[in-house]
């Protein structure tokens, strides 16, 4: 009986534990750090920690330091929920941010919306949150699936290609590629004929099925969204087949032009593939930029950096500036900030739409080509395709 | 086991029951969320026990009633506008059917081989409702799940909760100490003797999986409307895999033995990811040291202590 009652006081004091305020400003956020995820996870988390830290070294937004709480979404999302919830409950966090995967955003999101408490998507694409999902809490600072359709349709119209086979992972962020894709090329280019959808699934190794349809059908442009590992082991497969050589270009989403995958592949990166990112190591849009490339690489203890920091490094200025708009921390007061609000982030500046509270994060598109120098491929020319729908 | 519940263990139910009760009055929604979220998953685990603590066998899919039920309940609600009566029962009403299918072939099998049917049938149902995207929203995951105003609160849907899951553990008990409970264990200790004394061992085992199916399915049903949200993961073998350790760590032998191992696991899990990332290491090894050294639990550690310091009493 007695150690009944001692667990029951011992559980009370740790929800007293949580009353305690501080005038810290806290973040909640939530990365993977562990399994599958930590790849993106880790150096989103750099970028996280040097916005916070800048912030922290100039004295604090009014004087308030600003204080992270991280915990790992285990690319869950009924864990990346319960963490939420509890960073709130608990630790008493003013906003939370982050997110990988769409579900875990969207899980996040419904979180936000249960307690009252802002949400900054920093890295989910998925459309529906920013559209079926919208609520007042939630703000997306990163890229979704409509812009990025949009660009690949301008590329399409771009190297005038006509027959598109179009290849995209069945799962949530392929079929919103997918749609965003067929939308945007009716308004850029209605007379492209989009002739093979192919599904491969989600964490699939085997595409050969897939390549001898592509071969066959004789589309001078692929489109795909396949992501990571699933681009690696496509093209691995691809390339005997000449499928690369055979085509005007693959152009892909999923940012297969990132540092993480074309350092990775090295000489088996295929030839025309025209690919996004949100941020290249060796290309610097100004000095600001530059500067912040060269904080990520000391932190990150390589000059060849990811592209995940400058999106968590976004989402935190972005905060920050809401923070010090509205002189505060109470949730009402930061939506009516960051609705309409423009920030300089390290890429230029970004401005968040009031009406469905998404950012116009565009990104970084241009073909991967050989050059002097570099012992992997390199996007050449740099073109930045913002964040617009016309 | 067997044994009806003692005077000790009666007050020591009744102790735990109010504290619960009370957790409101702490004024903390971080206690009301975990003690909401330890009930849910602390009847998981008891449900899962008919299977395995007192039919004997291991199912490794035990996730896919709590998903049917958290699924058709949530899409009931929200997407058709059921009210919550009717949308919990076919919720309910599903994972049972589901449950009654899937062991009809199991429980034609024993060992391994249902441990791996029982898996199998899981992942189809995993595969259903990824794949199913105009009706489960797929690896998006099903949010919002729309519940109903009068538990729209957090106090007032941890009073529902603590309701059905006290009330779900009290037939459970009653079941497991009837007649029909004491079968069961004698089919778990030998099957061919609890045969030849007129046991219908094969439908003792299908009714105590789709037992297990139907209150798994109440645990879904509230799981779903607390996340307000129901998630493919829900329905994945690690989900199965989580809900049998923390079963295995309370002890199958005990009926509370698995209440108590998912309050445990789970605030370990809690605690541990404040300050780590390492969790999976720290369950692989909770699980070697129960495997290895403690086969019966937490519970059976508990007895043993006792047995050593408290005299021996008999429990």
């Amino acid at each position: 009986m007695k150690r009944i009652l001692a667990g029951a006081v011992a559980l009370a004091a740790m929800g007293a534990g949580s009353a305690a305020l501080a005038q810290d400003i806290k973040i909640g956020v939530l990365y993977p750090t562990s399994g599958g995820g930590a790849i993106y996870g880790g150096p989103a988390m750099v970028g996280h920690n040097l916005a916070v830290d800048e912030i922290n070294a100039a004295g604090g937004i009014n004087g308030r330091m600003l204080v992270t709480v991280a915990r790992d979404s285990k690319l869950n999302p009924a864990a990346a929920a319960s963490a939420a919830k509890e960073m709130v409950t608990k630790d008493g966090v003013d906003v939370l941010m982050g997110g990988l995967s769409s579900a875990v955003g969207l899980a996040i999101s419904e979180v936000a919306k249960q307690e009252g408490v802002v949400y900054l998507a920093t890295i989910p694409k998925t459309i529906q949150m920013t559209t079926s999902k919208l609520h007042p809490h939630v703000f997306r600072t990163s890229s979704n699936t409509d812009f990025e359709g949009d660009a690949m349709a301008q590329l399409i119209k771009k190297i005038g290609g006509k027959k598109v086979c179009d290849i995209q992972l069945d799962y949530a962020y392929g079929h919103d590629l997918s749609d965003g894709l067929k939308a945007a090329l009716k308004r850029h280019a209605p007379d492209v004929e989009i002739v093979l959808n192919l599904r491969p699934k989600l964490r699939a190794t085997d595409y050969n099925v897939f390549i001898t349809q592509i071969m066959g059908a004789g589309c001078d442009v692929v489109t795909s969204g396949l992501w990571g590992s699933h681009f690696v082991d496509f093209a691995q497969q691809a390339s005997p087949f000449g499928l690369f050589n055979n085509i005007k270009a693959y152009i892909s989403g999923g940012e297969v032009a990132s540092h993480e995958i074309a350092g990775k592949m090295g000489e088996d990166y295929p030839p025309n593939v025209i690919s996004n990112t949100y941020e290249l190591w060796y290309h610097a849009v100004s000095p600001n930029h530059k500067v912040f490339q060269e904080k990520i690489a000391e932190k990150s203890g390589t000059k060849e950096t990811a592209m995940w920091p400058v999106l968590s490094y976004t989402g935190v200025r972005f905060y920050a500036e809401a923070v010090m708009k509205s002189g505060g921390t109470k949730s009402e007061g930061i939506i009516k900030a960051l609705e309409g609000m423009t920030i300089d982030t390290p890429v230029g500046p970004r401005t968040i739409n009031a009406a469905d509270h998404q950012a116009n994060t565009g990104q970084f598109w241009g073909p991967m080509v050989n050059k002097d120098g570099f012992s992997y491929k390199v996007m050449d020319p740099v073109t930045f395709i913002p964040a617009v729908i016309k | 086991m067997t044994s009806p519940l003692s005077k000790t263990g009666m007050a020591a139910c009744l102790i735990i029951l109010i504290l619960c009760a009370l957790t409101p009055l702490l004024q903390s929604d971080y206690l009301i969320d975990v003690v909401t979220e330890i009930l849910i998953v602390a009847l998981f685990a008891l449900s899962l026990n008919i299977i395995i603590g007192y039919s004997g066998n291991v199912s490794f899919g035990h996730a896919a009633y709590f998903a049917i039920g958290g699924y058709v309940n949530a899409i009931l609600l929200t997407s058709y506008g059921w009210p919550l009566l009717p949308s919990a029962v076919a919720g309910v009403f599903a994972a049972t059917l589901t449950a009654a299918i899937v062991a009809y072939f199991c429980t034609r099998l024993t060992d391994i081989y249902f441990a791996m049917l029982t898996l199998a049938f899981s992942m189809l149902v995993w595969a259903i409702l990824f794949k199913w995207r105009s009706l489960t929203n797929g690896d998006d995951g099903f949010t919002p799940v729309h519940v109903p105003a009068m538990i729209d609160d957090r106090t007032a849907f941890f009073y529902f909760t603590m309701i059905v899951i006290v009330v779900s553990i009290a037939v459970l008990w009653v079941i497991t100490h009837s007649a029909f409970g004491r079968s069961l264990v004698a089919v778990r200790e030998n099957v061919g003797r609890a045969g030849f004394v007129g046991i219908h061992t094969r439908r003792m085992r299908w009714q105590a999986f789709v037992i297990a199916g139907f209150f798994a399915g109440v645990a879904g049903v509230l799981f779903g409307m607390y996340h307000r949200g129901m998630y493919v993961e829900s329905a994945f073998w690690t989900q199965s895999a989580q809900v049998l350790i923390m079963t295995l760590l309370g002890g199958i032998y005990s009926f509370f033995g698995p209440l108590i191992g998912a309050a445990v696991l789970f605030m370990l899990e809690r605690l541990t990811n404040e300050y780590t990332e390492y969790w999976p290491t720290v369950l692989g090894s909770i699980l070697l040291v129960i495997l290895l050294f403690q086969p019966d639990g937490l519970v059976g550690l508990g007895k043993r202590i006792k047995n050593k310091f408290g005299g021996g009493g008999s429990p």
